[in-house]
């Protein structure tokens, strides 16, 4: 940087003392670095931004301005009423991954909670083993167990079913949610459980009373997530599924044509996935700030 | 009401022991202390009254029930936490009413109890608040109001006083003690501040290593020690111990000597002298001389430690008594006032 020395030549000059040139020229620094950071998380929130952005612009538009590039374009909702028509039934789809989604959480959280406070206040032979097995299953890359899942399903008879999609996004989600409310159980200190358990309640009462309000921002975090990870689950799904519970990822696959993918229709469905995940956001964010607080009474 | 029992109580973990072998009698409605460091003991003793512990050998009454195998649920005592155990998400109503909604008490009746509790401890107008939002006497009234709602047979507190602040502490101590005097109900204590101990207790037992070195009424612990641990462990400034030896029954510590105690000549003898009853008198006056190691102004009084025969001896002087570091002044005491203990077995020795 060539500002550098001719600020401080420039000091110098005009007789100011060497402390004062050093303090302006750190100012400028912290100055230009600022610019700088701002610069950087622009960029990266133009380079994150835009492809939703060209995605909810493309909903709107008409088939002839999907390959275009102006901004302005006359919108229409003509896309959404040909998703939702007898031809496509992205309704069907809709309600597969509703349905697969809210049973996985509704399955999934209170499993959850229990093999969390097991694991954290409990103690039974081979527990750290069995929670290191438990982690390590997110590791194993879902396209090497997609065969072996398919076989069993298909030798059960159960292909193209809800219970099969269901059992295998438990299997992706509950880990990751045992290990997420495990970690705020751990929060919680041991001494508001045991007055609990001094003034009576059971041990299944002191989960319920004490460590589930407690746990709460852990409990609603894993939730949220294990419906987002099942509701945006495409292998599976995809190998799972022939026509009666395909969910909505793979339903994108069917605007696929010959001609090309129909990107004003992919992009119109896409709007109605990322919905859900907008409106848990809010949730999150307000459940979360109110307990993170309750934590810290002594 | 009812009476506790240890028999033969030993609690193990692995290899280690935390309590041995306890036999103890706590008498129904007394305030029994168990004083000592950290652990000594005294909580794990406590906790297995309440059942949040198994005992690894031995049994435990209350009142005419071995309560081994029994559930806290059942075992009908209340328990007061160091940091109070209050349930953050609860208002305070709800915190002391809890003990009664687990046992399915009717709201109308359990109300009733809330208020009555609240109000001794004056908490009545904090009955919506959370815990979060109080102060820490407050908080630990709450955490008092919660194990008094109903009305239990055994009061176990587990060091309620140490996160107070000094003032509140003394204020809170004269509230336990006026609240116990009023429900009469038995109070197992642990702390290991002595001034609990002294100002509380009807009975304190003194605790190291997970065995009670001596069981007694305070004035008894304070002014008849049983052993060095006891002597030395009560009282603040602590006694003065002197390693010496009897000689023709008076013992002798370098330049000290303080004649007519009895007992004969035998070595290895310790001599305990509280630094209350310890004088700091003019030079030549006095049982020996010695030179001014430490002056401290306590504002009741001074407090002046000496050295003799390379060990500090602290005597406690009038708050208008001056002196400099390296003065060289006496000391002198009377021999009722002295303990002596034999060194290798710490019992007390006596004539």
């Amino acid at each position: 940087m060539t500002t550098v020395p001719h600020t401080l030549a420039v000091a110098a000059a005009s007789g100011a003392t060497e402390a004062a040139a050093r303090r302006l020229s750190k100012q400028r620094k912290r100055k230009a670095l600022q610019w700088l950071e701002g610069a950087v998380l622009i960029a990266v929130a133009i380079i994150i931004m835009f492809p939703i952005a060209w995605m909810v612009m493309t909903a709107f538009k008409h088939p002839a301005y999907v390959y275009s590039y102006t901004i302005w374009f006359p919108p229409t909702l003509d896309n959404f009423r040909e998703v939702f028509s007898e031809r496509w039934q992205i309704m069907d789809k809709v309600i597969n991954s509703t349905v697969i989604a809210v049973s996985t959480v509704v399955i999934a959280i209170p499993i959850a909670v229990c093999s969390a406070y097991g694991f954290s206040r409990l103690n039974f032979p081979l527990k750290r083993t069995m929670f290191q097995w438990i982690l390590l299953t997110q590791f194993i890359p879902a396209v090497t167990i997609v065969l072996p899942f398919y076989l069993m399903f298909r030798s059960l008879g159960l292909l193209d079913t809800y219970v099969a999609l269901i059992v295998v996004d438990l299997a992706i989600a509950l880990p990751y949610a045992i290990w997420t409310i495990k970690g705020f159980i751990d929060a919680i200190p041991m001494e508001t459980e045991e007055a609990a358990i001094v003034d009576g309640a059971s041990r299944l009462r002191v989960i319920w009373d004490i460590v589930v309000p407690m746990a709460r921002p852990g409990i609603l975090t894993a939730a949220v997530f294990c419906f987002i990870i099942t509701w945006n689950e495409f292998l599976f799904g995809y190998l799972l599924s022939r026509q009666n519970v395909v969910p909505l990822p793979v339903g994108i696959i069917s605007f696929v044509l010959e001609r090309g993918p129909v990107w004003e229709l992919i992009a119109a469905t896409g709007i109605i996935i990322t919905i859900p995940m907008f409106f848990f956001a809010l949730i999150i964010q307000r459940h979360f700030t109110k307990g993170m607080n309750l934590g810290a009474v002594r | 009401m009812a009476g506790v029992t240890f028999r033969g109580v030993t609690k193990r973990w692995g290899a280690f022991v935390g309590v041995r072998a306890l036999d103890l009698e706590v008498e129904d409605e007394e305030f029994l202390v168990l004083l000592g460091p950290s652990g000594c003991g005294k909580t794990t003793t406590m906790r297995m009254v309440a059942g949040l512990e198994e005992p690894s050998e031995g049994e435990i009454w209350i009142g005419d029930d071995v309560v081994n195998d029994m559930a806290p649920r059942e075992r009908d005592v209340a328990m007061v936490f160091q940091n109070y155990g209050l349930y953050p998400h609860m208002t305070v109503r709800d915190n002391i009413g809890y003990p009664l909604k687990v046992r399915g008490i009717a709201k109308a009746e359990a109300a009733r109890m809330v208020d009555n509790a609240a109000a001794k401890v004056e908490l009545g107008p904090y009955l919506a608040r959370k815990p979060g939002q109080l102060s820490g006497g407050q908080r630990q009234r709450v955490a008092l109001a919660r194990s008094l709602v109903r009305t239990p047979r055994v009061f176990l507190m587990d060091e309620p006083l140490s996160n107070l602040d000094a003032k509140l502490r003394v204020t809170m101590r004269a509230e336990l003690k006026h609240l116990h005097h009023e429900l009469r109900i038995t109070t197992i204590y642990v702390t290991h501040d002595q001034m609990e101990a002294m100002t509380l207790a009807s009975r304190i037992a003194v605790m190291n290593k997970g065995v009670i070195m001596q069981l007694a009424a305070p004035e008894v612990i304070y002014n008849d020690p049983a052993n060095l641990f006891v002597a030395g462990f009560i009282g603040s400034p602590s006694m003065n111990l002197l390693d010496g030896a009897l000689v023709d029954g008076a013992f002798r510590c370098g330049a000290l000597t303080v004649p007519d105690l009895g007992g004969g000549s035998r070595e290895g003898v310790v001599l305990g002298i509280r630094p209350e009853d310890v004088a700091v008198v003019p030079t030549g006056t006095g049982l020996v001389d010695a030179p001014v190691y430490a002056f401290e102004l306590t504002g009741e009084s001074v407090l002046v430690t000496v050295t003799v025969d390379g060990k500090h001896v602290s005597a406690r002087g009038d708050r208008h008594f001056r002196c400099d570091i390296g003065d060289t002044v006496g000391i002198s005491f009377q021999r009722e006032r002295t303990y002596l203990f034999d060194a290798a077995s710490e019992d007390r020795i006596r004539l």
